[in-house]
């Protein structure tokens, strides 16, 4: 319990450090290693009617190895966040679990909610400590940020970051991973040719989309899974709006899939 | 002079006096289980609070005295959820390794300082059955409430062991399995306003109870907050909100 003065103790991670269960930030060496990572790939996020909608495929990939067909890369954070992963999952999922605790820790000991700033800034910070892994390509984390605030105007907010941890906030949407080329180009142009901007699209309309961009993205890039038409392996989907999140059941993805996709 | 086991005993004692005297003015903090898990219910300054997913904290005592104690629970609670799992974290444990030797340490170590709080934790289980009411005293004591089969699922926190027997009286009279969460709270008030009677004032009779609420409430501010048992969250807390407890002293 003993603890410098000015500690206002509500930093997990460095409490973590303290008792020698979370590493130090990994040194900046220049090194290449020879393991090849797993990797996995391809997300997207955009700002539709009810919120924002997180997808991402199922694909890991280590080299030219499928290593997973049934990934998870949209994780949810807390009650309102969403954190999206392209690049190495094992220090993926860490930063999401760190981040999870961090935000509940937060919470429980202050006595008030994180901001969303003070969310955005400590996944910033957790790409940032990771730098040295990333230079030495076995830990490149290019995360999307998801997040909905219900007192500020506009609720909904988006943020992309590089694996260097600069993060971007991103007013329509937002894409990473090997495939992202390919959905930013669909995006970009369903949401200024469009029927109507991404904004205003109803949620039905915005699962066509993001389906529609991740197979686009499969065509051409081998590390996304897209939608897998024989193992009927479809995206992962959730949902961030005023009510939370919400998980989109498979069923519902598979019939927009079926009537609108195929 | 306190190498001698007698003036030892008698600075404990002493000690002992002090303390309960300090805490003779603290607000008494009920909780309740009811339909949809455990409520917690007080009267006065913050003092509920969330420790981990299935844990809750209510306390009487010197506020940096629960502060301290708060913060080492949320930080054991969270290392051992982080590390291993959120299934993991047990207010047993907590309690018996961790929070209890360290309070009966610092209540007999009679240079320093005790801890000047008396908490109750409340662990919501899968069923009634698994619930928990648990209370570490100043001196690191334990009182591991049954809940008897889900039957008699309360516990109190008082300022004096008379209050605290007349609350938990009254809550064995008046408890009913079953309760919605705003029956629940009127009985939690109840209960409260019992835990506040003078040591020789006669406990009313429920009708009166009710009648003299408000004015026996003054300018308290209620705070209540709950454990609920099939959120599908895996954070089980809730602060009850205003809108809530608006009937309560609307009656």
């Amino acid at each position: 319990m003993d603890k410098p003065a000015l500690d206002l103790g509500a930093d997990f991670p460095s409490l973590l450090r303290r008792q020698g269960l979370l590493g130090p930030p990994a040194p900046v060496v220049s090194t290449r290693a020879e393991i090849v990572p797993t990797e996995s790939t391809t997300i997207l996020a955009f700002k539709f009617a009810d919120g924002v909608l997180v997808a991402g495929d199922r694909r890991a990939t280590s080299g030219n190895t499928v290593v997973y067909d049934r990934a998870d890369k949209v994780l949810e954070i807390d009650r309102r966040s969403i954190m999206a992963i392209a690049g190495v999952p094992a220090t993926a999922w860490e930063m999401a679990r760190v981040l999870e605790h961090s935000f509940q820790f937060f919470r429980r000991t202050q006595l008030q909610e994180m901001s969303v700033d003070g969310k955005v800034r400590a996944l910033s910070k957790l790409l940032r400590d990771n730098f040295g892994f990333a230079l030495q390509g076995i830990g490149v984390v290019v995360p999307i940020f998801a997040t909905f605030d219900a007192k500020v105007s506009p609720s909904a907010r988006l943020y992309f970051y590089d694996a260097m941890g600069a993060q971007f906030e991103a007013t329509d949407f937002a894409a990473t991973g090997s495939g992202s080329p390919a959905v930013r180009g669909i995006l970009y142009f369903e949401n200024t040719w469009g029927e109507k901007p991404l904004q205003k699209i109803s949620e039905d309309d915005a699962v066509v989309v993001a389906l529609r961009a991740l197979d686009t993205a499969a065509e051409a890039d081998t590390a996304t899974g897209g939608i897998d038409r024989h193992a009927k392996i479809f995206p992962v989907m959730k949902i961030v709006g005023a009510e939370g999140i919400r998980t989109l059941p498979e069923e519902k993805i598979a019939e927009l899939f079926h009537k609108r996709v195929e | 002079m306190i190498e001698e086991p007698y003036r030892w005993v008698e600075a404990i004692a002493t000690r002992r006096d002090y303390i309960e005297m300090q805490l003779a003015t603290g607000s008494p903090v009920v909780a309740v289980g009811y339909v949809d898990g455990i409520l917690l219910f007080t009267v006065g300054q913050q003092k509920l609070f969330e420790i981990y997913d299935r844990i809750a904290l209510g306390a009487i005592g010197h506020p940096g005295d629960i502060e301290r104690l708060r913060m080492a629970a949320i930080e054991l609670a969270s290392t051992e959820g982080f590390t291993r799992s959120a299934a993991d974290v047990s207010l047993r444990r907590l309690a018996y390794y961790s929070l209890s030797p360290v309070m009966k340490n610092a209540f007999e170590q009679i240079y320093g300082a005790p801890f000047l709080a008396r908490l109750l934790f409340v662990e919501i289980g899968a069923t009634p059955a698994d619930d928990l009411f648990l209370e570490v005293d100043y001196d690191g004591a334990i009182h591991l409430r049954s809940t008897n089969e889900g039957n008699r699922p309360f516990a109190v926190l008082a300022a004096t062991k008379k209050s605290a027997e007349q609350m938990i009286e009254f809550l064995r009279k008046q408890f009913r399995v079953g309760k919605n969460l705003a029956e629940t709270l009127d009985l939690a008030l109840d209960s409260w306003l019992i835990g506040q009677l003078k040591a020789d004032d006669a406990v009313p009779a429920d009708d009166e109870l009710r009648r003299q609420r408000s004015e026996r409430l003054g300018n308290g501010t209620i705070s209540a907050a709950v454990l609920e048992r099939h959120a599908n969250m895996a954070v089980r807390y809730r602060a009850v909100g205003a809108s809530e407890l608006a009937p309560l002293i609307a009656k």
